[in-house]
């Protein structure tokens, strides 16, 4: 391949010559609307931890360790740019180990709540490995598309992608953490789209995929999942069980109004009604405290960074490139409507964080990844101008 | 372009499908929008409101209960602060439930079972407290409210809880106040009752629950999700503190009385007995005893199951007041109203003598006079004084039983007292009727006679027993009895005070009742009661020995011992003409079965008590047991 031929001379180029070039092919947009975007996230990491009745800056909270993985997220983002993507694809089935491994070994030691395994502590610190498994299937999974080139229409591409997907999403299924299985099928879903795939063959995978939904409900899924998946369709709910969250949420949402308490003003959760405020629930803090207004802005910051990760993709004159970017915003786009429409009762409850907003080291960083591996893309495109 | 660039693959971008992606964007943050605009600007007033109703509670003010003192001002029952741990239901997410009840059971050393019982078995809703635990001590109250959020939904409360200063002396009258059962609440919800609050459940606690209780106030609360009370926004009624009440016992009559009851029980082996202490010019108790009794602070500290369980097996009944909740044959002492009727009916004078043999025959069937010589010819005095049982068969059939039934109910009987204490009996009159209704046949001749006398179907409660006699010594005024002279309002004032209250007066001559009163006059003098004459106060009365039963071997019945007796107002030189007797006392031994009357004996001790005799005239000879009355 053209990209492996031309690597040695490039590297001197680009270190002596073209910092500049690469500056003005760096988006700056991107950058900055996923920055204001962990902005938010700190500001609510802020009030939770002002209305928990602590100082903000002290060691534990949520808004200090908020900074620390707002730092590291920082820092990874500065290396996935640097680093040149091209070598994402030779690394592509190293990589896919990796995943795997990563997945086995949360089954293995990690922790979670009522017997389930989601985190792996290290040290003081837990990390959800299933955010940075992801970030590495949307590599894994643009690699191998990329790989088949020409192909791309034929049900072989598709039925390939999905035995790769296969194995993560069974694996984090067995957390068991169906948000994230269902993420995974989503970025699979863009990701094909994308590729342009045969539509005739994608209207078969979908027909199938709808007609597993009721044997996976009947054995796969847990009691606890259902009554989940189902309290936002319960007109009546059980507002002391499973409907509780939601309920709050609700509450907390909709006392917001239209500019919003201000903030650490969030009586819902000031009172504690509202369980996981700073991660799941996060949106619905920001609704009571910033209101509809604040609602639209985050809005806005989303469809603003969609936009750049899809130009990102749109400029990409490698089939990787392309793949990849699909697979981000398939990603970011997926876990915004089901993040924000779960607190706002027309999505069921499913764990799946809201991007850059809350809190929680592994997804900010896997997401800090993932812009940074679009930024290398952005910068490494206009080479052959030079 | 390069050669570099156009020897790779043509891009598999397509223009088509990054828009669809865009388009579905778009269709998504539109659908979040609308959703979003709906839930806080369309439907944001009706959320608002509920997050508001979600945090603020209006709490019930709890108002002081009232006090209650005895008649010399003594403090009988005061409030004292405890520590109580409650549970809201509803602020506690049921996943968490086995963890929070664990935590709680082994805090407060009890049982995850019980606890749950208390839970399931709440009678309110889920969103009004229960109460698990009542008078907690200081140190596991602090670690239970400092646990915080890993007891959701469990609070402790400081709250007064009863505390009797005298335990059993008062029970029987007090009573106590305890948390309102499920069963109460369903009736006592629209009053303001909450249901983890204390009722009056039995005696004077209960009797002037509305009295004592208040009027609650209420205040709008704000609290966070795990119930506990953030701040008080605003008192929307002030709570009215209860009234307080002044009893007409006399701490020091009712301990003598019961001193004198319990000398007697010790003496003799008695197991129930009533000592009840009265004004008879106003119907004022001035002590009431009932043994066996009970220790009604363990009742207002939470009782366990298991001691109240002993409580309700104890053959005794020591939960009964058996002064006014249990009835018992006279005896002897009812032929007070076979005399008074023949009296006023005019079927004798006071100098009428009639002859009284060993026994009476009717039919084919001797009626037994207890003493099998009688006593010849006899008038009222001789036939009251010595009790004669056939003088007053012979009463009893001049009479005839309705007329005998309408003088008993002129003195009381057959109807309770209306004495100010929950659960009183009425007692029975037997009557023609009465036994039409309640057996379906007249009364026979025969059981005339025994009616005439205090056996067979009479049966009457102390305090019937006692408030006729004291209408004999008041000179025909029958009052109702009361344990409460004032209520005190929360500032002092006396909002009701005393007042006699007539039931009615008796349509009898007066000089019938004077003739009365010296025929019991006569059974002290004519040393019926042995040496109660000999004290050096006078009194008049009457002593009652009551069968009741089953026959032994030798056909013999077990039987009670009665005495009442009064005194005038100048004790020792006062004569039984007048009317204006300040004291009257009456004992009951339940199944004494003693040689003598020991029933007189408890009353002589207790007159010596209270009039500070020195001397003690108490014949302990006379309380050997097992001594069956000899009947029929």
């Amino acid at each position: 391949m053209g990209v492996m031929r031309a690597e040695p001379a490039r590297v001197t180029d680009w270190a002596a010559k073209a910092v500049g070039a690469a500056w003005r092919a760096f988006d700056l947009q991107l950058t900055t609307y996923a920055g204001l975007l962990v902005a938010v996230g700190l500001v609510m990491a802020y009030t939770n931890s002002v209305e928990g009745g602590s100082l903000p800056l002290e060691a534990g909270t949520t808004f200090s360790r908020g900074l620390m993985w707002a730092a590291i997220a920082v820092v990874v983002f500065v290396l996935a740019t640097t680093f040149d993507y091209h070598w994402l694809k030779t690394l592509a089935w190293p990589i896919y180990a990796l995943q795997l491994g990563l997945l086995v070994l949360t089954l293995a030691i990690g922790d979670g709540v009522g017997g389930s395994a989601r985190w792996v502590s290290v040290g003081p610190l837990t990390f959800q490995f299933s955010e940075i498994a992801k970030i590495l299937m949307i590599i894994v999974l643009a690699s191998y598309l990329a790989s088949r080139e020409g192909r791309l229409d034929s049900l072989a591409s598709i039925l390939g992608a999905c035995l790769l997907v296969g194995p993560p999403l069974v694996l984090v299924m067995l957390q068991p953490d169906l948000g994230t299985s269902m993420v995974f099928g989503a970025i699979l879903a863009g990701m094909l789209w994308m590729s342009g795939a045969s539509l005739r063959w994608l209207a078969v995978l979908a027909v199938g995929v709808i007609a597993m939904i009721p044997i996976g409900w009947t054995y796969l899924l847990r009691d606890y999942q259902k009554a989940r998946l189902t309290s936002f369709l319960d007109t009546n709910p059980d507002i002391q069980g499973a409907g509780y969250q939601l309920y709050q949420a609700q509450l907390a949402v909709g006392s917001g109004g239209f500019i919003g308490k201000g903030l650490t003003n969030g009586t819902q959760t000031q009172g504690d009604f509202l369980p996981v405020q700073a991660t799941d629930f996060v949106f619905a803090t920001l609704a009571e405290e910033l209101g509809f207004l604040g609602g639209v802005v985050l809005f806005v910051l989303f469809v603003l960074l969609l936009w750049r990760v899809l130009v990102a993709g749109w400029r990409s004159r490698d089939a990787f490139g392309t793949l990849f970017a699909a697979g981000v915003a398939s990603m970011i786009m997926f876990q915004l409507v089901v993040n924000v429409g779960m607190v706002l009762g027309v999505m069921p409850i499913t764990g799946i964080p809201l991007p850059f907003v809350t809190h929680g080291g592994a997804s900010l960083v896997s997401m800090a990844a993932g812009l940074g591996i679009l930024q290398s893309i952005n910068i490494r495109q206009t080479k052959a101008a030079w | 372009m390069s050669v570099f660039l156009d020897d790779r693959p043509k891009p598999i971008r397509s223009l088509s499908r990054f828009l669809t992606f865009a388009l579905v964007v778009i269709v998504g943050v539109s659908g979040l929008t609308a959703r979003l605009f709906y839930l806080q600007v369309i439907d944001g007033g009706r959320l608002a409101t509920l997050s508001t109703r979600n945090r603020t509670v209006i709490d019930a003010i709890r108002s002081p209960r009232g006090v209650i003192y005895d008649r010399a001002g003594r403090a009988l029952v005061t409030n004292v602060p405890t520590f109580v741990v409650k549970l809201r239901p509803s602020d506690m997410p049921l996943d968490q439930r086995p963890v929070v009840v664990d935590r709680l059971a082994a805090l407060l050393r009890m049982t995850a079972p019980e606890i749950n019982a208390i839970i399931d078995g709440n009678p309110g809703s889920t969103f009004d407290l229960v109460r698990i635990a009542g008078d907690v001590d200081r140190l596991t109250a602090q670690l239970i409210s400092e646990a915080g959020a890993d007891l959701p939904g469990v609070e402790v409360a400081v709250e007064a809880r009863r505390e009797y200063a005298n335990g059993p002396l008062m029970s029987q009258i007090l009573g106590y106040s305890a948390p309102v059962s499920g069963e109460q609440l369903k009736t006592l919800k629209d009053a303001g009752y909450l249901p983890d609050d204390l009722i009056g459940k039995v005696g004077i606690e209960a009797e002037y629950e509305t009295l004592l209780r208040g009027i609650y106030g209420s205040e709008s609360v704000e609290r966070d999700a795990s119930g506990r009370r953030t701040q008080v926004l605003q008192t929307i009624a002030e709570a009215r503190p209860g009234d307080s009440l002044t009893l007409s016992i006399d701490t020091k009559e009712q301990q003598y009385a019961q001193k004198a009851m319990l000398w007697a029980m010790k003496e003799v082996g008695i197991k129930r007995g009533v000592v009840i202490v009265m004004n008879p010019q106003t119907g004022e108790v001035l002590a009431l005893v009932s043994l066996p009794t009970y220790d009604n602070n363990v009742f207002a500290r939470g009782i366990s199951n298991a001691d109240y369980a002993k409580l309700l097996k104890n053959p005794d009944k020591p939960l009964l007041n058996h002064a006014i909740q249990a009835h018992y044959p006279p005896g002897s002492t009812y032929k007070l109203v076979a005399g008074t009727g023949v009296l006023a009916d005019k079927k004798i004078t006071s100098s009428t003598k009639v002859q009284t043999r060993g026994y009476l025959t009717l039919g084919s069937t001797r009626f037994y006079d207890w003493n099998r010589r009688g006593f010849g010819a006899c008038d009222i005095y001789c036939g009251f004084g010595h009790s004669s049982d056939t003088f007053f068969f012979q009463m009893a059939g001049k009479l005839g039983i309705d007329r005998l039934g309408y003088w008993a109910k002129q003195y009381g009987f057959g109807q309770p007292t209306g004495i100010d204490l929950p659960g009183e009996v009425a007692g029975i009159v037997p009557t023609n009727q009465w036994k039409q209704d309640v057996l379906g046949s007249r009364v026979f001749p025969g059981e005339t006679y025994q009616a005439g006398i205090g056996q067979g179907y009479d049966v009457v409660t102390p305090i019937q027993l006692i408030n006729a006699y004291a209408a004999l010594a008041n000179g025909g005024t029958v009052y109702q009895p009361q344990i409460v002279r004032d209520v005190v309002g929360p500032d002092g004032t006396v909002v009701r005070p005393f007042e006699p209250k007539v039931l009615h007066k008796m349509a009898v001559p007066a000089s019938a009742l004077k003739i009365m009163r010296n025929a019991a006059r006569s059974t002290v003098t004519l040393r019926h009661t042995y040496n109660l004459v000999d004290l050096p106060i006078k009194v008049a009365g009457k002593s009652g020995t009551a069968e009741f039963g089953i026959r032994d071997r030798k056909g013999r019945l077990p039987f009670h011992s009665w005495f009442v007796g009064f005194v005038p107002k100048d004790v020792r030189h006062g004569s039984f003409n007048g009317t204006d007797s300040q004291l009257i006392v009456l004992a009951f031994a339940y199944d004494s079965r003693t040689k003598g009357n020991v029933a007189t004996e408890i009353v002589k001790y207790y007159l010596q008590q209270h009039f500070g005799i020195k001397k003690d005239y108490r014949l302990p000879n006379l309380l050997k047991r097992g001594n069956f009355y000899q009947s029929n």
